[in-house]
């Protein structure tokens, strides 16, 4: 009888121990909830269940919506006309400031440099010279000639719609930023300036919102 | 002026023959295929993948004839025109996307890239079993479990040696013919009762005073998300910048989890995990790098061999991360502040992110941690426009008054006040 109560609790501790884990993935409880969640609606928070509760509400902006201070929306389609036309594209911004150049450089390393190289030669980390992890070979942005014949407004456009296995950075640069890097872009290559510099009024069809964009703000 | 004109023949024959060299250097010089296909072609083109174009390997197979082929390559919009049925249906199945025209590229050149082309060996037949050893886990426990077991049978040693000792003790009396009390057992004994109370106080008041301190905190949560999303791939061996994904950390309050199509942003092209080193999950269960991203495939919507291109109109669902770090809600706390004024590292209050598997969280979010580190931490003064205004600070540190090597912690600012989180 001892022996069995003996041997029992040996392997309860025994197996109390071993299911000892120290990853913790369960988060806990808190003193008061009330007092730790939030009672309105964060950003993350489970929105599932508002049409339920017959709340009506939808994260996106009204189509159309333009943000204060921000200019109209972007007016070329995403398609080849688009692409065309974007060569006659100029910048709204002046030329940069050293200070403001820095920062385009900051915003090209962080979003373009690991795929186009922090030197623009198109072998960033990610491809590595064909070792990397992305299979395509980024565009070479200074020292291949079809590259750098683009004027900036192409660039432009193709930071905001991607190109081919690009992807579209309008949700991680604003506007503003794209134009800024665009810039960076073209001072880094061998002073080629954009040819057609005819100015064209970005107003013309501005009723189209940039779809392609989506949230991006 | 003799002298000079030899000069000046010697010097044309040398123009002359280096023209030449050149000349004969550019006839005979085997194109190099390799630079031709990584200039021209690799954009698009992989040798054993589809990418915006179809695989290379076994082109000249799919394409029977050889001038079709180098008409395609050289003009393909204008080939299209000649109402090729092979070409037409591969223009519609990739997205009719024109490719350019590489006019430059002459016969030997085409065939250079070709030749090149057939020469790459298929992934998996060349160089595979590459590294099958290394898969060792870190399986580095951690001492407590050691020391308590040890702590355990000393403790056993020492009351099995109190028994013999008291044994023996009443051994000895009864030898020398002294009748001996009758021991109390141990667990009657009125000192065993008193130490035995007053450890079990402490061990007790000690536990519990953590365990109420702990409450509400999480650190070390490391809840078990949806992909297995490793920040030691992406952010330490591909070195993506933490701004890449989470660039709100800049602009506003939230760091941001990225939406889907960050994400497809590099996942477009990087469809399989190739990556040398093995993925462990936390305990020990390999992770099949590959089928994680064809969950992140799921989620968006994507299905590569249908459609090559993916849009953000695909149905994409939005991946529900668990989120980690969080706090209560009656703290306030923006990152912008502290990563664009404060110029405070990511991994500051995150821990080595890049070198986490799974995510798990580094400190413990405690009040006390905000303050310690708010004592602490040096202003960024210089060079940031966010301070400028604090110009009593400025010319004090300017006439020395404030010793620069000390500077001017978050406290002197007001970083310690209750309102400046809590309102």
């Amino acid at each position: 009888m001892k022996k069995l109560l003996i041997i029992s609790l040996f392997s309860l501790t025994a197996q109390f121990v071993i299911s000892c884990s120290d990853i913790k993935r369960e988060r806990g409880k808190n003193y008061m909830p009330d007092m730790v969640d939030s009672r309105a609606y964060e950003t993350y928070a489970d929105h599932s269940n508002l049409t339920t509760k017959g709340i009506k509400y939808n994260a996106l902006p009204v189509p159309g919506t333009v943000q204060r201070g921000e200019e109209l929306p972007y007016h070329l389609p995403n398609d080849s006309s688009g692409y065309a036309q974007s060569y006659n594209l100029t910048s709204p911004l002046p030329k940069l400031s050293a200070s403001d150049m820095v920062e385009a450089e900051r915003l090209y390393i962080i979003n373009c440099g690991i795929c186009h190289g922090t030197a623009l030669d198109g072998n960033g980390p990610l491809y590595k010279g064909g070792n990397g992890p992305y299979a395509a070979k980024p565009a070479t942005l200074v020292g291949d000639p079809n590259i750098e014949a683009l004027p900036e407004g192409t660039i432009f456009h193709v930071q905001t719609y991607g190109k081919n296995l690009m992807g579209s950075y309008a949700s991680q640069l604003n506007r503003k930023q794209r134009w800024m890097v665009a810039q960076y872009i073209k001072s880094k290559q061998g002073g080629a300036k954009p040819a057609g510099a005819a100015a064209t009024d970005s107003t013309a069809t501005a009723a189209a919102p940039a779809a392609g964009g989506g949230t991006g703000k | 002026m003799i002298q000079h004109r030899r000069i000046d023949k010697k010097f044309a024959l040398v123009l002359v023959f280096t023209i030449c060299f050149s000349f004969v250097n550019k006839i005979f010089a085997q194109p190099n295929g390799q630079a031709l296909f990584s200039s021209n072609c690799a954009s698009c083109h992989a040798v054993h993948k589809n990418l915006t174009g179809p695989a290379l390997a076994g082109v000249e197979a799919r394409w029977g004839k050889k001038e079709n082929l180098h008409a395609w390559i050289k003009n393909s919009s204008a080939y299209l025109k000649t109402g090729d049925p092979y070409a037409t249906a591969l223009y519609n199945q990739y997205n009719k996307t024109n490719m350019p025209a590489f006019t430059s590229l002459t016969e030997q050149d085409i065939d250079a890239i070709l030749a090149y082309v057939n020469s790459v060996p298929a992934p998996g037949t060349g160089d595979s079993a590459a590294g099958g050893g290394a898969s060792s886990a870190a399986t580095e426990s951690d001492n407590t479990l050691l020391f308590g077991i040890l702590t355990l049978i000393l403790a056993v040693i020492a009351l099995v040696l109190l028994q013999v000792n008291s044994n023996l003790r009443k051994l000895s009396a009864e030898k020398e013919g002294e009748h001996a009390l009758e021991p109390v057992p141990f667990y009657r004994n009125k000192a065993y009762i008193a130490v035995i109370t007053v450890v079990l106080f402490c061990v007790g008041g000690y536990l519990t005073t953590t365990g109420a301190i702990g409450l509400g905190r999480t650190p070390d949560y490391q809840p078990i998300q949806p992909i297995y999303y490793s920040h030691k791939v992406h952010a330490g061996t591909n070195q993506i910048s933490c701004l890449y994904c989470h660039g709100g950390a800049q602009e506003g309050k939230h760091a941001n989890i990225p939406s889907i199509n960050v994400c497809m942003n590099c996942h477009m092209a990087v469809n399989e995990y190739t990556g040398k080193d093995k993925l462990y999950k936390e305990d020990g269960t390999e992770i099949n790098g590959t089928a994680e991203i064809q969950k992140l495939y799921k989620y968006a919507g994507y299905d590569p061999s249908v459609n090559k291109v993916w849009t953000p109109n695909n149905k994409a669902t939005p991946i529900e991360w668990v989120k980690i770090h969080s706090l209560p809600d009656h703290v306030y706390f923006n990152h912008s502040q502290h990563v664009k004024a404060g110029q405070v590292a990511c991994q500051t209050c995150h821990g080595e992110i890049q070198k986490m598997d799974e995510v798990k969280q580094f400190a413990d979010l405690s009040m006390g941690w905000c303050i310690n580190c708010h004592r602490t931490t040096k202003v960024q003064f210089k060079d940031n426009g966010f301070y400028s205004i604090y110009q009593k600070f400025h010319e004090d540190l300017k006439n020395g008054k404030i010793d620069s090597a000390k500077g001017i912690t978050v406290e002197k600012i007001g970083g310690t006040e209750c309102q400046k989180c809590h309102y």
